[in-house]
């Protein structure tokens, strides 16, 4: 272990002279953070013992800043001393920024700052804290840092390289910032995961945006996958598995079942439009398919779901739970029953969906990958101006094409189109009780009418 | 990208826009003008440097479209951008070799290029994220190459400098963009003129293929 460290070290700092910050380490030798900082100071101190300027550090200081004069501190940003801070954090506190400069009586101010500092001007930054609540190294380089900007290739790099993992289990091991009420979205309402213990690194933000990232990927899984059977092949490079069993350890690493295409699906259901939103009613997709009804309601079923519970708990904050009193694996069975049914239809339309028996096979596992390219835009966008929504949304569009035989066969694809509708829309969905025993239908017909140009609901809407 | 046939003009064009990033960065790094005049900007997803000066940025566009023309006709080897100091002494040279890049006449600067593997298979010319991948390791070595190299005394001044291939003409037609100086023999007198070469990057993208490397003279000192 000691090993491993001091030679990973000393082939990229040294040998390839290149910036590694506490985080790459602690990714690349999967280690915990704060063990990473650690090494990075006892190589910094061993190799300068041997050879003193041979590898510089980049220090973060966090602390109090010493009140400066009112005429230095505006409110939002004072100028370091040093001039070569980089970061400024947490505001001053309210009631500084504005009497200040009217003020002649000097208001002691302090400001908690989160300051990068380079080795030679370390003991400078210092002196202008007044308290230091933390310091560590945040990076070693060969030779001194020219360029403060350029260690945020060390964090790009990161995000390239460990996409594939999993955050919510990834953070214990690396001791990333966890926000307690974080959870993944999940198919089945279930009891939410236990709150983990947030872990006192120092505020960064960066940890957090690694998390509701994936989060944000997790739902536009899920809301794909939500009944649609079959499974496309495992080509995607970042499988991000969304739990949708809310089972009592966080940790639990979830099967993968593929489920692309709900996307088809719910143009099939009622011809519309709007497949990529989040998926936080679970539960209610869990519970209408157990109507026998034809192929269309289930999904228009889970669609309305959808629409209602993306805007009406948009915010996370209440999304009522499936009543206990079915089984996950009356659940589970439900959904099997589904898939066997919505196999045949996915049959002729779907594009080249291969193996369906692995949608059998998964049972069981109610999760499914994140089988978005990171490439590809992750959400829907919708920015409301003036009145209109205007965005970019998946739409099915139908294409025809002649096949050897001479058979025209109509495909459905999913494609990005740029939408404008006047602002009204968002309103009537939000208004729609998000509660999963919705009325299917009447409120599918509502949704599509939001959504959709120029699909079939446009036909029952304006009435 | 991979839809579009590459013609080499387009790798020509990937060249300068690179070339252009490369000289703002180096100006930053050897303080040939002052840090602060440079604002932050992101090219092939890394932060980079920009000049601000409008002067500054028409100069280096100027060079870096009458290389193009050049580059076109095929007849650079080597692309410099030099340091001078005060007395036009120079104190180092960064040095992009290009003679690797495929030439073509005037009528097939347009003709999409195609490339086929051993096995007969196409080959991508420009292959767009490794390409970006490399110039962006290439552009974070030079960053910090000013940590490596000595500082630069007061007062330094830039150029940028072809060399061209033995064959081909020189561009000394009238209006005329590039100055002709004659070669020096410094290749040969190395007793007088301590040179250290500093490599920084060799890019290997397809067709895009090319070598970066620093010359330091020992006159700074």
């Amino acid at each position: 272990m000691a090993q491993e460290y001091t030679e990973y070290l000393a082939i990229n700092v040294l040998n390839e002279q290149q910036l590694v910050s506490y985080r790459s380490l602690s990714r690349a030798l999967k280690v915990h953070s704060n063990l990473a900082k650690q090494m990075l100071y006892e190589f910094h101190r061993k190799q300068n013992a041997k050879r003193p300027g041979s590898v510089h550090a980049t220090y973060l200081i966090t602390g109090t800043r010493r009140p400066e004069s009112p005429s230095q501190t505006n409110g939002a940003h004072s100028q370091e001393d040093g001039g070569d801070t980089v970061m400024q954090s947490s505001p001053p506190l309210p009631g500084s920024s504005a009497p200040q400069h009217e003020e002649d009586a000097e208001e002691p101010v302090s400001v908690r700052s989160v300051l990068l500092v380079k080795e030679e001007h370390l003991e400078q930054a210092k002196a202008t804290f007044e308290s230091i609540t933390g310091i560590h190294i945040y990076s070693l380089q060969a030779n001194g840092l020219s360029d403060v900007q350029s260690l945020t290739e060390c964090n790009r790099k990161i995000t390239a390289s460990y996409a594939s993992e999993d955050p919510l289990q990834a953070w214990k091991q690396y001791g990333t910032i966890q926000n307690p009420n974080v959870k993944r979205r999940t198919q089945r309402r279930g009891p939410p995961p236990p709150a983990p213990v947030a872990k006192a690194a120092e505020p960064k933000t960066k940890p957090l945006a690694p998390t509701t990232k994936p989060t944000v990927l997790e739902r536009q899984a899920s809301k794909e996958s939500k009944a649609s059977q079959e499974s496309k092949p495992a080509s995607k490079p970042t499988s991000k598995p969304s739990s949708a069993k809310a089972t009592p350890e966080p940790a639990k690493k979830p099967a993968t079942v593929k489920r692309q295409d709900s996307d088809i699906f719910k143009s099939f259901a009622k011809g519309r439009a709007k497949p990529k939103k989040q998926d936080s009613q679970s539960s209610a997709e869990a519970t209408t398919p157990a109507a026998a009804e034809p192929e269309d309601e289930p999904m228009g079923g889970f669609s309305d779901e959808d629409d209602d519970a993306e805007d009406g708990a948009a915010d996370i904050d209440e999304v009522p739970q499936e009543p206990e009193g079915k089984s996950k694996k009356e659940r589970e069975a439900d959904l099997q029953a589904m898939m066997d049914q919505e196999d045949e239809i996915m049959e002729d339309a779907a594009e080249a969906i291969p193996d369906k028996t692995a949608a059998e096979e998964d049972e069981g596992a109610i999760d499914r990958p994140v089988s978005r390219q990171a490439e590809e835009p992750a959400k829907e966008t919708v920015t409301v101006e003036n009145g209109r929504r205007r965005g970019r949304r998946r739409v099915m569009k139908k294409k025809t094409v002649k096949d050897e035989d001479g058979y025209l066969v109509t495909k459905e694809e999913a494609a990005w189109e740029s939408f404008s509708e006047d602002e009204p829309a968002p309103k009537k969905l939000k208004t729609a009780p998000a509660t999963s025993t919705n009325k299917p239908t009447a409120a599918g017909k509502k949704g599509a009418a939001k959504a959709g140009q120029g699909n079939i609901m446009s036909f029952f809407s304006k009435k | 990208m991979a839809n579009e046939a590459t013609t080499l003009r387009n790798i020509v064009a990937a060249f300068t826009d690179f070339l252009t990033v490369a000289i703002h960065t180096i100006l930053y790094e050897r303080a040939i003008y002052p840090q602060t005049s440079f604002l932050s900007a992101r090219k092939y997803n890394f932060a980079v440097r920009q000049n601000r000066h409008p002067k500054v940025c028409g100069w280096i566009n100027d060079a870096v479209s009458a290389v193009e023309t050049e580059l076109l006709k095929g007849t650079v080897e080597r692309v410099a951008i030099v340091i001078f100091t005060k007395d036009n002494q120079p104190v180092e040279r960064f040095m992009l070799d290009v003679s690797r890049f495929p030439t073509a006449t005037i009528a097939d600067l347009d003709t999409p290029l195609e490339r086929k593997s051993a096995e007969g298979d196409k080959v991508p010319i420009l292959p767009k994220v490794d390409m970006e991948e490399q110039f962006r390791a290439t552009l974070s070595r030079l960053a910090n190459c000013g940590s490596t190299l000595r500082p630069p005394p007061e007062g330094c001044t830039f150029t940028v400098a072809i060399e061209l291939k033995s064959v081909g003409q020189a561009p000394v037609a009238h209006p005329q963009p590039w100055m002709p100086v004659e070669a020096t023999e410094q290749d040969g007198a190395d007793d007088k003129v301590q040179k250290r070469t500093v490599p920084v990057r060799a890019v290997s993208a397809g067709e895009m293929m090319l070598e970066c490397w620093i010359e330091e003279s020992a006159v700074a000192d």
